[in-house]
């Protein structure tokens, strides 16, 4: 199943009259969390976050309980800012690009369960903090120094097929799903996929190139590549089809050819 | 820039090279070593026997086999303890490897052990009492002894299976853990392959273990027809 599935429309014969949607909330950060059922009726075109609007509007659950409107993040509403994204009906996704129909038609059901991620710190409700991505994005110096005092020309060319591969690297958006996915990642045990491509599109530039033992030495720390476990659930839920255990791969190949047997070359 | 490394990192690059190297290479040897059960005990008994007079034999037991497979078994079972096993909620393939690899390596440490103290050291109590090591012309039938026992037959032929599928498995982790595979259709190719090493791996080995009970083991008779007559006239004495 990928989250693309929108683009081949499916219709929905025989709706039903409304949709359940069973959502985890937590009052705040450590709270214990709960599950409260919503119950809306059904329209044409909803996507998950239409319907979260339509549960906010009147935050009563389905037995009669007034209770205060879930949160969540939003911002694009087109898949690629990643921001929406939670786990629906236990798999990870952008809500915002959850179609109701295709869920429903999915499931044979009714019911939508809505939760947050489970590998970062729950805020709120749908709501996670992903600090810690950016953070790892720092582990391995994911840009390119270009600081100084004078003008130094044109970059060099970058031919067509590294420039292809990197548009793709370039996709991510820093969403979380392959950390979610991944059953290495959990805390800060492994870095995961999403900073290890990020390290490969900039060790491909050719001006980034010279930063290059920067990054694989971030990613030869404590929570390195090396505690990838070849599961490849990054590959299959990534939203943007990024190839990401080829970027660790190629990662790896860096590693072994440059820093295990670097001392080769003294 | 000065290239560091931490300690994780180089205890899982260990962990990836002693699985092959020394622990490979060791497992290709020993399955030799079973097959020539198909051509009865004297066959077998005179591959131990072989085994027995390599030079340095206790230096490379200890250096060659005990302590890699020491640290491969141990650190492999703290790198399971990682795992956040998701296989029901995203089951593709590679997450079932993934999770198989984790699941027949925890298998195969205590096997591991049952077989070493079993055969190796012959220090289960109720079960045999003499080791292979120092007994080289009783091996056989010290096997075909404990076979008879179901339990333990079935015991083995579990630990066959689980040793080829990790070992085999194994070989296309190394391949991508080092960089030597990276694309796609690579990885699809190593896989495959390493599915009919598994295969070939299995089916050999276990019918190794039934040689033990029955000549040949499971296939016909016919094939394993031990060349005695020129044997014995072609074998050099012993100086």
């Amino acid at each position: 199943m990928s989250t693309n599935e929108h683009v081949h429309k499916k219709k929905l014969t025989d709706p039903p009259k409304t949709i359940k949607f069973k959502i985890q909330r937590r009052e705040k950060e450590g709270a214990d969390a709960h599950w409260e059922t919503f119950e809306i009726p059904y329209r044409r075109n909803l996507n998950v976050i239409s319907a979260l609007m339509e549960i906010r509007k009147n935050p009563v659950t389905a037995d009669g309980k007034e209770t205060t409107p879930p949160v969540w993040d939003m911002s694009c509403l087109e898949q690629v800012c990643g921001i929406c994204t939670m786990v629906i009906n236990g798999r990870v996704r952008q809500s915002c690009s959850a179609l109701v129909d295709d869920l429903l038609l999915a499931t044979g059901g009714n019911t939508i369960t809505l939760q947050p991620m489970t590998k970062f710190p729950n805020v709120r409700d749908l709501k996670v903090d992903r600090t810690r991505m950016f953070d790892h994005l720092k582990q391995v110096s994911a840009w390119i120094d270009l600081d100084g005092t004078y003008d130094l020309g044109p970059g060099p060319h970058i031919s067509s097929e590294v420039a292809h591969e990197r548009y793709v690297y370039s996709r991510c958006m820093t969403c979380g799903c392959c950390l979610e996915a991944c059953p290495q990642y959990s805390e800060d045990q492994y870095i995961g996929p999403q900073a290890i491509a990020q390290a490969r599109l900039f060790n491909m530039h050719p001006v980034g190139k010279a930063e290059m033992d920067a990054r694989l030495n971030g990613l030869m720390e404590e929570n390195g590549i090396a505690n990838c476990g070849n599961a490849q659930n990054c590959l299959q839920v990534c939203p943007m089809s990024i190839p990401l255990p080829r970027a660790i791969y190629e990662t790896n190949r860096d590693i072994t050819v440059n820093s295990l047997f670097g001392w080769l070359k003294k | 820039m000065a290239i560091k490394f931490s300690t994780t990192f180089l205890l899982r690059k260990l962990h990836q090279v002693t699985g092959i190297v020394p622990l490979g290479m060791f497992y290709f040897v020993h399955i030799y070593t079973n097959v020539t059960a198909m051509n009865g005990p004297k066959v077998f008994n005179d591959h131990v026997q072989d085994i027995h007079d390599i030079p340095f034999l206790l230096f490379i037991e200890v250096f060659g086999i005990f302590l890699p497979l020491a640290y491969h078994s141990i650190y492999g079972v703290l790198i399971s303890g990682e795992a956040k096993v998701n296989v029901l909620t995203y089951p593709y393939a590679r997450n079932w490897f993934y999770f198989l690899q984790r699941i027949t390596g925890g298998f195969l440490f205590f096997f591991l052990l049952f077989h070493l103290l079993n055969f190796r050291f012959g220090l289960i109590p109720g079960l045999n009492p003499t080791p292979v090591a120092g007994h080289a012309q009783e091996a056989f039938q010290i096997v075909s002894r404990e076979f008879q026992t179901t339990w333990i037959v079935v015991v083995y032929i579990l630990g066959v299976l689980a040793t080829a599928w990790h070992l085999a498995y194994g070989v296309f982790l190394f391949a991508v853990d080092w960089g030597v595979v990276i694309g796609e259709k690579a990885q699809k190719l190593t896989i495959r392959a390493a599915v009919a090493l598994a295969l070939v791996l299995g089916l050999v080995g276990v019918n190794a273990v039934f040689a033990f009970v029955r000549p040949c083991g499971l296939l016909p008779q016919s094939l394993c027809e031990a060349p005695k007559a020129s044997r014995s006239v072609t074998t050099p004495a012993r100086f």
